[in-house]
């Protein structure tokens, strides 16, 4: 395959010779309408929406099924171009419902986006002779699907039989019957179902974890990463700070990055957002009470001074990597042995061949690098200190220090709470050796210290 | 009227479906002068014979052929399309129940020309009657040794499978026809880049008409001359002509390329029902424009022709309608059926068939204006040639043509 220059809106752009010509577009930002085409599920030809007219060609024709070729001449806009587009975009709505007052899609919605850029004309139907169907079906796997909405571009069904492989959605019913189904008593039902609500371009199919939480306007998007497992998929934290209210995170999104996680994420990783805000730890306890930093403060250092014996520390494999490296460093001050045992991070019923690694501790190849331990110490404990790792029950300690981000079960001693990822920042590796930057997204009305801010605070008072 | 029989020859002989019968009367006898021939050898004579593909389309059925390949490591296969749903055509069925071994004879040249040993018939689920006939053939022709490990004893395999269709109408149009059979839904594929074979799971694949497939064995054994005695110079040979509607005796028959319409509908239909006057044809099964009378007195029964009255030969299937035809009635009938058999890929055909038919019988009801009129002739701009296959821009020119020529009868319904 051979670069060759072609021209669109009488500018020059270079391109792959045969490649697709609405990639292009796309790729330089040149505005054009399309519903049924998916960078991940390719062309379908079925919206009609991305008309161009290209020199030669009597007919406008469809950028998602042209391909690139030599002395290529396109337009994307003009009088007729735009009218063609607003033509075909009158005939998705005419049996559209309107009701984007009350569609949880409503300014996300490409019905609204492409209206906005091509439409702008009043209603030519009337309400009465509108195609019904059916509205509100539980479609499983936290998928709600509104027939009525639906623009039929098929990117659901293609997700379902293409990437997922599993065939739970198909059109049934020809013409301006056709709609979105399982088949009659069968559920939607795979691990990466909810990616079709992301794929929807309109209100079609709207997540049932999600809807009507939030209007997504009010949202700010930040990037993130996943810590559900170790492939560390590339996300959006879609989160808002409502009016006398704390910061909250609504949904995670996947972000694209094909190096990892291609277009999409887990149904597991991306309801994950819940255990950054469900069950927090916020208060200081000592010995079953709350008390203030300061008390807090006094009491890590008596604890400290107190012990003769063993120390130990365990850390978290979802710690960032520089957060593990000051541990690493306090631990050789303290003189204590540094621990992170994996033992219960090895989950294979999670596990497939996508984007679900069994691994799953988010930064276990920073462990790994690092060179922590991943054994439990077996010699008399006399003072353990936790930094937020889950496996405390099998370990004997005389004394415990627990920081922790969401409540536990565990007795401690002293527990200082801590910040979730989502409101510190740092590096993580996945399993694939490759290094991805979290930044600091929440920043919670009384947030909990970082790790970091611990490490200071605490070194503080024992120097 | 010139007599023609190549396809239609043992129609009238009672009980020519079964094998016994139609050998008596010749059947399978080209097949030894087939194997006689290289593939090569009758591709071209297909090709010489300037034999047409008779499902409505019209394209040369030789240079079809000639895209297979002769040398592929990939099976081949050919699927006959009998998928007959196109309103005013009932050709392909009376060839199965009359002659169904004149069809598998074709089937079986024509395998052998492509490189082919198998060979799908893919019948509309309605056909329920005439797919027992057909099968009940095919069973007979495996029990004589026609079918199966050795085709009459030549060392070539041969197996033909009939498939079912659903009931789609647009099943019929080739690439969602040979969807359906891989088992998905029938919606037409995007069109390829470059002149090619269709593809049976990824396999080449030649789709034909089941009257083109049966008009095989007559040019294997008259030549390409032979055929070319009928019909004109770029319309060669015959088609077998349906006709229904408002004539003394509608049915099948059989005529050669530029036949004039009007000698048509009187010699063989016998003229206007109960002596009434011609009031409009619409010449080629329900998705070609519709001809007014004198249209239909200036028009002849082949391609070229047909293009030059400005409607086209499709599949042959006249339906004639005669002075008293509400034209708004009867477009309705047809806007039913397009927003009934609407495949629903491609947005424009979805929607746009299915307002028109709306906007359609609010004009019956008595709630139409003339906007409604001008709105319809939008749709059928809006229609034209935006989606993937023909059926919209054929129905751009049903509504085109009907509120074209007889507007009037369009307004009187909504001044009324």
């Amino acid at each position: 395959m051979s670069q060759i220059d072609i021209v669109i809106d009488n500018m020059t752009f270079t391109a792959e010779k045969g490649s697709l010509l609405i990639d292009l577009l796309i790729k330089h930002d040149l505005k054009v309408p399309y519903f049924c085409y998916h960078e991940a599920l390719g062309a379908d030809g079925n919206c009609r929406m991305c008309m161009v007219e290209i020199e030669g060609q009597k007919r406008p024709q469809i950028a998602c099924d042209t391909l690139i070729k030599e002395e290529m001449v396109v337009r994307t806009k003009g009088e007729n171009i735009d009218g063609v587009r607003r033509d075909i975009l009158e005939l998705e709505l005419i049996n559209h419902p309107i009701d984007c007052p009350v569609c949880d899609q409503a300014g996300e919605c490409k019905l609204q986006d492409f209206y906005m850029d091509y439409g702008l004309y009043e209603s030519n139907i009337k309400q009465s002779d509108k195609v019904h169907h059916r509205k509100h079906i539980d479609l499983g796997s936290s998928v709600i699907l509104d027939q009525e909405r639906c623009v039929l571009c098929a990117r659901c069904t293609r997700f379902t039989s293409d990437i997922t492989k599993t065939h739970e959605l198909g059109i049934i019913g020809r013409g301006d019957h056709a709609c979105v189904s399982t088949m009659p008593g069968k559920k939607l039902d795979n691990p990466y179902a909810m990616n079709i609500v992301d794929l929807c371009p309109v209100g079609a199919l709207t997540s049932k974890d999600f809807r009507f939480q939030q209007r997504v306007w009010f949202l700010t998007s930040s990037p993130s990463i996943c810590h559900g497992c170790a492939k560390g998929c590339n996300i959006f934290i879609d989160h808002n700070r409502e009016k006398y209210k704390d910061e909250t995170i609504y949904r995670f999104r996947p972000r694209e990055n094909q190096q990892v996680n291609g277009f999409f994420i887990c149904d597991e990783g991306r309801l994950s957002y819940k255990k950054l805000q469900d069950n927090r730890q916020l208060d200081m306890i000592l010995n079953g009470k709350s008390c203030e930093e300061a008390e807090a403060l006094e009491a890590y250092r008596n604890l400290l001074e107190a012990g003769s014996g063993k120390i130990v520390i365990l850390a978290d494999a979802n710690l960032y990597t520089e957060e593990l490296e000051m541990i690493q460093i306090y631990a050789q001050k303290l003189g204590a042995t540094l621990s992170s045992p994996m033992v219960s991070d090895l989950d294979d019923a999670f596990a497939d061949e996508w984007l679900k690694s069994s691994q799953r501790a988010s930064n276990a190849k920073a462990i790994e690098k690092l060179g922590i331990m991943t054994d439990l110490p077996d010699e008399k404990i006399a003072l353990l200190i936790n930094f937020n790792h889950p496996n405390t029950v099998s370990i004997d300690a005389e004394r415990v220090i627990s920081f922790r981000t969401n409540q536990q079960k565990e007795p401690a001693d002293l527990i200082l709470p801590l910040a979730v990822f989502s409101e510190s920042s740092g590096t993580l590796t996945n399993e694939d050796g490759i290094e991805q930057y979290c930044p600091k997204v929440i920043t919670r009305n009384d947030p909990a210290p970082t790790v970091i801010e611990w490490m200071i605070r605490c070194q503080e008072e024992v120097e | 009227m010139k007599a023609c029989q190549i396809v239609s020859r043992k129609f009238h002989i009672d009980q020519s479906y079964r094998l016994e019968t139609a050998k008596e009367h010749g059947a399978y006898n080209t097949l030894k002068e087939a194997f006689a021939l290289s593939p090569v050898e009758i591709i071209k004579t297909i090709k010489e014979s300037g034999l047409r593909g008779k499902g409505g389309g019209g394209a040369p059925a030789g240079a079809k052929w000639m895209l297979m390949p002769q040398d592929d490591e990939r099976s081949s296969y050919l699927a006959v399309n009998c998928d007959e749903s196109e309103p005013g055509t009932f050709k392909d069925r009376e060839i199965i129940s009359k002659d169904p071994h004149l069809l598998i004879e074709g089937i079986i040249i024509t395998c052998y020309a492509i490189k082919s040993h198998d060979a799908y018939i893919y019948i509309r689920g309605e056909y329920y009657q005439f797919q027992k006939i057909l099968q009940e053939a095919i069973d007979e022709a495996y029990t004589a040794g026609i079918l199966g490990e050795r085709v009459r004893g030549e060392a070539y395999r041969m197996d033909i499978t009939i498939h079912r269709g659903a009931g789609a109408y647009i099943c019929g149009e080739k690439s969602a026809l040979l969807e359906s059979m891989e088992g998905k839904r029938g919606h037409p594929r995007l069109k390829p880049k470059q002149k090619e074979p269709e593809w049976y799971f990824g396999n080449p694949t030649l789709v034909n008409n089941v009257e083109t497939i049966a008009s095989i064995p007559y040019i294997i054994k008259h030549g390409a001359e032979g055929y070319r005695e009928f019909g004109t110079e770029r319309s060669p040979g015959t088609l077998l002509f349906a006709m229904s509607g408002h004539v003394e005796t509608p049915g099948i028959y059989e005529a050669e390329f530029g036949t004039p319409m009007f000698d048509y509908i009187n010699y063989y239909g016998g003229g206007i029902r109960n002596g009434k006057k011609l009031k409009a044809v619409i010449p080629g099964g329900a998705s070609t424009a519709v001809l007014t009378a004198d249209e239909v007195a200036c028009a002849t029964l082949d391609y070229e022709h047909m293009r030059v009255v400005g409607s086209a030969l499709g599949t042959g299937g006249m339906i004639v309608m005669d002075e008293d035809t509400d034209m708004v009635e009867a477009l309705k009938n047809l806007l039913e059926f397009y927003h009934h058999e609407s495949c629903g890929q491609c947005t424009p055909c979805r929607e746009g068939t299915g307002w028109s038919d709306t906007i359609l019988q609010r004009v019956l009801d008595g709630r139409g204006s003339s906007e409604d009129i001008d709105k319809l002739l939008e749709l059928a701009s809006i229609m034209d040639g935006k989606t993937i296959c023909v059926f919209a821009p054929a129905v751009a020119i049903v509504i085109r043509s009907f509120i074209g020529k007889f507007r009037d009868e369009f307004e009187a319904k909504v001044t009324a």
